[in-house]
């Protein structure tokens, strides 16, 4: 079994007053097994974000299910959702999403206050996370005292503490420059390869050539993918340009 | 003519955060200058007890200009912040600080303009339709005519001119010494973690202490007077203190302490509070005085009108009051014929008469050597607390006015104490001293009209000559004399007997001229114009305050939503339910907006007791009534806030969500 199952969602957005309809999402299917580091690669409008938000819960697929360890998103009610988002899924966003009330450590923390969690407990897991990411000497700061990478590091620690099935990150890179890119990039490989499974939406061809398999989504569907095999970041990098290339020119699949 | 267009365009584009802002600039211009115009008004001079209204209606003014300065300039600090970003956005289009300058002189001059023009307009029309309604409210003449008064237009205008100036300084002030990028980001700029700042949390802590402790040991009414408006300072000093310093410091605290701090439902509270407090204590501390005085306005005008017939009592223990100054018998005699002749005539008896020659005095006790001062030179102002009135009464009208037997040799006297302790075998007036015979705690009827006021001792003297003697000593000008006092009632009611009064007194007055006569029916419509004035003064004030609370409410709550929106979609989006989110919310807002409202509850509480003795000033004693007007206008003026804060929280969700 897959971990994550996504199997014909689709997603129709209509304008307020029901004028007319756009389809952000035609008909996607895919799978991601345990321990994979997937990217998933488009334009913008090709329906990344939207993709994402149906992933994280934060929205409703129109038609098509999408299984979770085997479980329908879309049969968790309401009042479970936050606390299933919160034990499942971890979340680095493009703009950090750190509360500006909140020193790093207490950003960090926030999932696990909210799931009940005493101090000690917290301050354990913290603990090596911090150390693993660097920021041990930035926890008392706050987030408009540091830079950009370190903002983003912090975010990380926050989707990693729970010890989530699957952190979903949306541009991560894209508020960075290159060298913290780099840094980010360096650091999901190494989270990566310590076993936890990460699905990015990304711009970047730089960012995606970390992952193990690339997905390209254009008008809605599944174009095209990648599989990254034995090559290296370079030659990764080569492969994903070269798609992308086809993909805007328009050739068929 | 471009600089004032621009200005112009940047109000009306601003509209959202400028009209609040003008509207409040309106509201206490008008406030101010309608308090001022009724406090310099010379109709009011012909009221009886018009020095007290304006006393407080000066002080009423005063306040109202320091909470319009701190006001506006919390409105004013909330708009530049909102503007930054356009300040520095107009910098990199190519506007150098001189020419931004020169935009915000045009938009300070503009909005100065339209707020006083509307305030002081407003004012007038207000203040004017307010008289006519207290005129229709009260139902008889009131002395009251409102008139356009130039003098408060000049004074609201330099007050606000210096205000608005200020604040105009203040937002150059920050343009001028920021960065175009620092203004660019200046809006989104996260704020710092607030500072625990020790010493003034120590200043509002010892403030407030001093004030409540001011308000708790006033014993004297006439102390109460002076003090308690000290007592009011200190304690807006030290509200202000503790809403801005107190509160983080004790959020602090809270987070210090890790096993609260780290609670699903404490977390996002407390840390949410700091930066809430940061941002709204001013705005807070201004909700939780204009409550508190429209408390105490309200409760004290409203149980001064009730009480109206307590006070009409106490102020004429009987129905007609005669004094006659220097009590030859011949005065006497003379009195009493007047008036036995005008009550047969109208048929209607005489009762509960009572009548006594005395010698009043003003002194200064010293209990420690049984010793009262009588020289004119005593500071009375600095013993407010030894200030007692003495009064002298010869041993044969006391017999007679008691139905007792007493006798004393010469130089011994009676010594009759009101609230003080006396164990001395011999009391000194001045350094003359006089055996005491024996000392009694309380009289029947020699009760003193003051004694509410000003404690007061009675000595009786075994000879009339002496009271005399000393009244030459120490009276003052004008008042050298033995007084002759006469109290009584008249039986059957209405229009007889007020017509029979009114001949008493017509007669004492042309027969006597040193007499000076008084009775309750031409005075009960005088106290009604007096009390129902300063009810509707009461009211009038603070409805205008409810309205200021109403505005700053609302103002807040459309501000902090904006500010806030932004933290609970990022909450929602690491994993806490709307469910949380929403009780995260509501704690938070309920504490903020209740935390005036208990404050403003546990002031007037502690200022309950001061209160009681400046009621006393005017003759109201009656403690109970006033406690129920009280807790009726906390009632009332709680359901009120439960209103408004009900409607406001609704656009605060409806931004937030």
């Amino acid at each position: 079994m897959s971990l994550l199952d996504v199997k014909n969602v689709k997603k129709i957005y209509t304008t307020r007053f029901g004028g007319s309809q756009v389809q952000a999402l035609s008909d996607v299917t895919f799978s991601i097994e345990s321990g994979e580091f997937v990217a998933i690669m488009g334009e913008s409008g090709s329906g990344k974000t939207t993709l994402l938000n149906i992933l994280a819960s934060l929205d409703k697929p129109t038609g098509g299910k999408v299984y979770l360890k085997g479980r329908d998103l879309g049969s968790i009610r309401d009042r479970e959702m936050a606390a299933f988002r919160r034990q499942n899924l971890g979340f680095v966003f493009q703009d950090f999403n750190l509360l500006d009330t909140f020193s790093l450590e207490d950003n960090i923390y926030l999932p696990l206050v909210l799931a009940g969690k005493k101090y000690e407990e917290m301050n354990r897991k913290l603990e090596p996370i911090a150390q693993k990411l660097g920021i041990t000497e930035l926890l008392k700061k706050f987030p408009y005292e540091v830079s950009g990478g370190q903002k983003q590091r912090a975010a990380v620690a926050r989707a990693l503490i729970t010890k989530p099935q699957l952190i979903l990150a949306d541009e991560p890179t894209g508020a960075l420059d290159s060298r913290a890119s780099d840094d980010l990039m360096e650091l999901f490989t190494q989270i990566n390869q310590d076993g936890q499974t990460i699905l990015m939406v990304t711009h970047s061809v730089k960012a995606a050539s970390n992952a193990n398999r690339v997905l390209f989504i254009k008008d809605g569907e599944v174009f095209h993918q990648i599989y990254r095999g034995n090559l290296t970041n370079e030659e990764m990098y080569q492969k994903i340009a070269a798609s992308l290339t086809v993909l805007t020119t328009g050739g068929d699949r | 003519m471009f600089y004032p267009k621009l200005a112009w365009t940047n109000i009306k584009k601003n509209g959202k955060t400028y009209i609040p802002y003008i509207l409040t600039g309106i509201l206490t211009i008008m406030m101010l200058y309608v308090m001022i115009a009724i406090s310099l008004n010379t109709g009011l001079d012909q009221m009886e007890g018009s020095n007290v209204l304006k006393l407080i209606l000066r002080w009423a003014a005063t306040i109202t200009g320091i909470f319009s300065a701190i006001f506006l300039f919390y409105t004013n600090s909330f708009l530049v912040k909102q503007r930054k970003k356009e300040f520095g956005l107009y910098q990199v289009l190519g506007m150098d600080k001189g020419n931004l300058a020169k935009m915000m002189v045009w938009e300070t001059v503009l909005t100065t303009v339209i707020s006083l023009l509307m305030g002081l307009g407003l004012g007038m029309l207000l203040g004017k339709l307010m008289f006519l309604i207290l005129l229709k409210m009260l139902r008889f003449e009131v002395p009251l005519k409102f008139a356009v008064e130039p003098q408060a237009m000049l004074a609201t205008m330099i007050v606000f001119l210096a205000v608005f100036t200020v604040t105009l300084l203040f937002n150059l002030l920050q343009v001028q010494t920021a960065k175009p990028v620092e203004l660019l980001h200046g809006g989104s700029q996260g704020e710092k973690e607030p500072k625990t700042k020790r010493l003034l949390t120590l200043i509002g802590v010892l403030t407030l202490g001093a004030g409540y402790y001011i308000a708790q040991t006033t014993v004297s009414p006439l102390e109460a007077i002076g003090k308690f408006f000290m007592a009011v300072i200190l304690v807006i000093i030290g509200t202000y203190c503790l809403f801005t310093a107190g509160s983080i410091a004790l959020l602090k605290i809270l987070k210090k302490n890790k096993k609260f701090y780290y609670k699903t439902s404490h977390f996002t509270s407390v840390s949410g509070l700091i930066y809430r407090m940061k941002q709204n204590a001013v705005g807070l501390a201004n909700i939780c005085i204009m409550s508190t005085v429209v408390l105490v306005l309200i409760s004290v005008t409203f149980s001064l009108y009730a009480g109206m017939e307590d006070i009409l009592s106490l102020r004429f223990p009987s129905d007609v009051h005669v004094t006659i100054q220097g009590s030859s018998q011949e005065k006497i005699d003379t009195e009493n014929q007047v008036i036995e002749e005008e009550a047969e005539k109208a048929g209607v008896e005489i009762e509960n008469r009572s009548s006594y020659r005395s010698g009043t005095f003003t002194a200064i006790y010293k209990e420690k050597e049984a010793k009262l001062l009588l020289e004119e030179d005593s500071d009375i102002s600095n013993e407010t607390a030894n200030f007692r009135t003495l009064v002298i009464i010869p041993l044969s009208d006391y017999n007679r006015l008691e139905g007792k037997k007493e006798s004393l040799d010469k130089d011994q006297v009676l010594v009759i104490v009101q609230g003080d302790e006396f164990d001395s075998d011999t009391i000194y007036l001045q350094d003359e001293g006089f055996a005491v015979k024996k000392v009694m705690k309380d009289t029947r009827k020699t009760k003193d009209e003051l004694s509410y006021v000003v404690k007061s001792i009675i000595l009786v003297m075994p000879d009339a000559d002496k009271i005399a003697e000393l009244k030459k000593t120490y009276g003052y000008e004008g008042s050298d004399q033995i007084i002759y006092t006469d109290y009584f009632d008249l039986s059957g009611s209405g229009d007889a007997k007020e017509s029979v009064m009114a001949s008493i007194q017509k007669r004492l007055t042309a027969e006597i001229p040193e007499s000076f006569t008084e009775y309750k029916g031409a005075f009960r419509q005088d106290f009604y114009a007096l009390y129902g004035g300063f009810l509707f003064l009461g009211v009038f004030v603070g409805a205008l305050f409810i309205m200021a609370t109403v505005l700053i409410i609302y103002y807040k709550q459309i501000s902090e939503g904006y500010d806030d929106r932004n933290r609970y979609q990022i909450m929602q989006k690491v994993g806490m339910s709307k469910k949380e989110v929403q009780r995260s919310i509501k704690s938070q807002v309920l504490l903020v907006f209740f935390l005036p409202l208990l404050v403003a509850i546990v002031h007037v509480a502690f200022a309950f007791k001061t209160i009681t003795k400046l009621l006393a000033i005017m003759n109201l004693v009656n403690i109970h009534l006033f406690l129920m007007c009280t807790i009726a206008t906390v009632l009332i003026f709680a359901v009120f806030y439960g209103v408004v804060f009900l409607i406001t929280s609704r656009e605060y969700y409806r931004i937030v969500q």
